[in-house]
């Protein structure tokens, strides 16, 4: 789902916070994470390790742009390896209504042609790893109803621990819990429950760091807690509010690649 | 000839890698058997693929070279280029110039407005489809304006679909009261300007739909059979077939868009210039030119956790004189299941192609496996089902393989 960057929005999420400044609702605490400040563009690297219970480890590369238009934000993804996915790419514009599914397409070298794909299957694996496309996206606050559980000092950082339950009965998961950190308004953990609500999944954000004015999540892991296999994701040359083209995000780039 | 062509491969090999100093290398090995499941348990194919993309690009200009080798046990090692261009980017304007596959349309494993790279069939369709397309020798201009493209496609050299040789068991001998004999003199098409093939294109991605909007002037990639019968009575005491290949003109599109999680696609074209056989006795040369329209509908989703996706097609000949060798109508129908496993290492999948008409088939499972990253193993099969049509035709060429691929 779209990051909003309405102004409307963070007010009110900004000025529920100063009315219950004490004890903030859950909702609050999630619209505030939503609408935390990012950067307009973002390209990066991005690495994906994905590693078995027994230590195996099989590496994905991606190169990939972001730019946030307001009301939708495009992405554009370039598969680096491995080498039989290597020149593929992967186009997504996401829209801040709730209710309007996303656009997607994928070029593949092999048909040298760009195929639309349906956006419906965000439930499903990317790219083999413990993510799923949904879990990379930012899910819309309506979408679940969220309570504030307790606050606790988690890996040195004050934090509340939010449980946002789906509204909808066919989520792959029925509930999520978060650890957000109160001053930087971004997750620092988080448990995933499948539908018989046993725990499936544990995101752990294991490095963050300040670049230009944003908060960025640098390295993460994602663990199948029932299956034993993790994803390792980590970002590298981050560079942001470069003034990325729009034509960055087009069927023309999609296939000359980067 | 041959030693030739292999000079000439080094050479480009040689310039490409002296040109650009750190040219980027990938590609594949493959290993593919194929055992026929009748006929003796014979095998019908022993090839053993290199495939190489050699490129280098800037933000003004990449060059791409596409060699391929194919080494077999039973003929000659085959080796050519795919694709050998150079791009050239300019603002809101690509060129590509030289060897190069082109392909358009929605359709997929159908050629409809995906005519404009010829196919090799001499393995019918059951090559990867990178592998069936031949490339062209070709200038293309891309003009981007937007989310909308214009692309304009000149062919200076015709290039015709390459078929089986008269040895190989995917070649169909045509069905004559008699031996005929052959008179390929009007075969080729000479090589001038007025002989070339032009192509345009307008096409847009777009929220609500992404669309494609062609027009071409080109040579039926097909030879038509023009039939010279000698008769004494009413006994044919001679018949010489005569290819030829006759221009053709198409106008077409396709549509593809999403609605409550299918992407539905739509791909026609309306073709004028064919020429058909014909039992018609009066026939000079037993051909008779008519004009057709080809469509297709599609829907791609996912059902049950499976990865689905069917299309039906329709060629329908206009203006239909009874005496054609073709149905009016011919209908056909594909249908692909697929199935991620063991997180998108393990790949089950089945196709088949539905011939409606005839009630034939070419039905393909497989199985295909990620050994590790870049090393695939599959292993199929292509039954052919019917005793006559596209596929029925082929009812004894029953097959299963394996094929091992390096990838790099």
């Amino acid at each position: 789902m779209k990051k909003s960057k309405l102004g409307l929005l963070v007010v009110i999420a900004m000025s529920s916070l100063f009315l219950f400044a004490e004890e903030p609702s859950g909702l609050n605490v999630i619209e505030t994470v939503y609408t935390r400040a990012t950067a307009k563009d973002q390209s990066s690297n991005l690495t994906m390790a994905l590693i078995n219970k027994r230590g195996d480890s099989r590496v994905r590369k991606i190169k990939q742009f972001l730019k946030d238009y307001g009301n939708n934000e495009k992405k554009i993804m370039f598969f680096v390896s491995p080498s039989d996915v290597k020149n593929t790419s992967f186009m997504n514009i996401s829209y801040s209504d709730a209710s309007k599914s996303d656009d997607q397409w994928i070029y593949l070298p092999a048909l040298k042609k760009i195929k639309r794909i349906s956006s419906e299957s965000s439930s499903d694996s990317f790219m083999g790893s413990d993510f799923t496309y949904d879990d990379l996206g930012d899910r819309h606050p309506n979408e679940d109803t969220h309570s504030i559980l307790r606050t606790e000092t988690f890996r040195d950082e004050e934090c509340y621990v939010v449980e946002s339950i789906a509204k909808d009965e066919e989520e792959i998961y029925s509930r999520t819990i978060t650890w957000i950190i109160k001053d930087k308004w971004i997750g620092l953990k988080k448990e995933f429950y499948d539908e018989d609500d046993d725990l499936l999944k544990i995101l752990s954000n294991d490095q963050y760091q300040k670049i230009k004015k944003y908060w960025v999540i640098i390295n993460s892991t994602m663990k199948n807690v029932q299956s034993g296999h993790r994803t390792e994701m980590k970002l590298e040359n981050i560079k942001l509010d470069q003034g990325i083209s729009d034509r960055q995000f087009s069927e023309r780039m999609m296939k000359r690649g980067i | 000839m041959r030693k030739n062509r292999i000079v000439g491969f080094v050479c480009l090999l040689s310039i490409i890698s002296i040109s650009f100093a750190t040219p980027e290398l990938s590609g594949y090995y493959r290993n593919y058997v194929g055992g026929f499941i009748g006929k003796g348990q014979s095998y019908s194919i022993i090839q053993n693929a290199l495939n190489l993309n050699i490129q280098t690009s800037s933000s003004k200009y990449a060059i791409k070279v596409n060699p391929y080798i194919y080494s077999y046990d039973d003929k000659v090692m085959e080796m050519g280029v795919r694709e050998a261009y150079v791009d050239l980017y300019f603002d809101t304007i690509d060129l590509r110039i030289g060897k190069q596959q082109i392909i358009w349309g929605k359709g997929d494993g159908v050629f409809i407005t995906d005519v404009i790279s010829p196919k090799n069939l001499s393995e019918f369709l059951l090559p990867d489809f990178e592998e069936i397309r031949t490339g062209v020798t070709a200038i293309k201009f891309d003009y981007y304006l937007d989310d909308n493209t214009f692309e304009l496609v000149g062919i200076p050299a015709f290039t015709a679909t390459v078929m089986p040789d008269s040895s190989s068991p995917w070649y169909l001998s045509p069905s004559f009261p008699i031996t005929p004999s052959y008179d390929y003199s009007k075969k080729a098409v000479p090589v001038n300007f007025a002989n070339g093939e032009l192509f345009a294109k307008y096409s847009g991605l777009s929220s609500i739909m992404d669309y494609e909007i062609m027009w071409g002037s080109m040579w039926d990639d097909d030879p038509t059979m023009h039939v010279d019968k000698t008769t004494s009575g009413s006994q044919v005491t001679s018949i010489v077939v005569i290819p030829k290949h006759h221009r053709l003109n198409l106008l077409g599109g396709s549509v593809s868009s999403e609605f409550k999680g299918y992407v539905l696609r739509g791909e026609s074209a309306y073709y004028t210039g064919k020429y058909f056989s014909s039992n018609d006795p009066t026939l000079p040369e037993g051909v008779i030119q008519k004009n057709y329209i080809h469509s297709l509908m599609g829907v791609d989703g996912t059902l049950f956790g499976l990865t689905m996706s069917t299309q039906f097609i329709s060629k329908m000949i206009l203006n239909y004189d009874s005496q054609i060798v073709n149905d009016e109508v011919e209908n056909t129908v594909t249908f692909m299941v697929r199935k991620d496993l063991w997180r998108e290492t393990l790949h089950l999948e089945f196709f088949a192609y539905i011939g409606l008409n005839k009630s034939d088939a070419l039905i393909r499972p497989k199985v295909s496996y990620d050994l590790v990253d870049g090393v695939k193993v599959i292993a199929g099969a292509n039954l052919f089902v019917g005793s006559s049509g596209s596929f029925g035709n082929y009812d004894s060429n029953d097959m299963v393989y394996t094929k091992v691929q390096v990838s790099f």
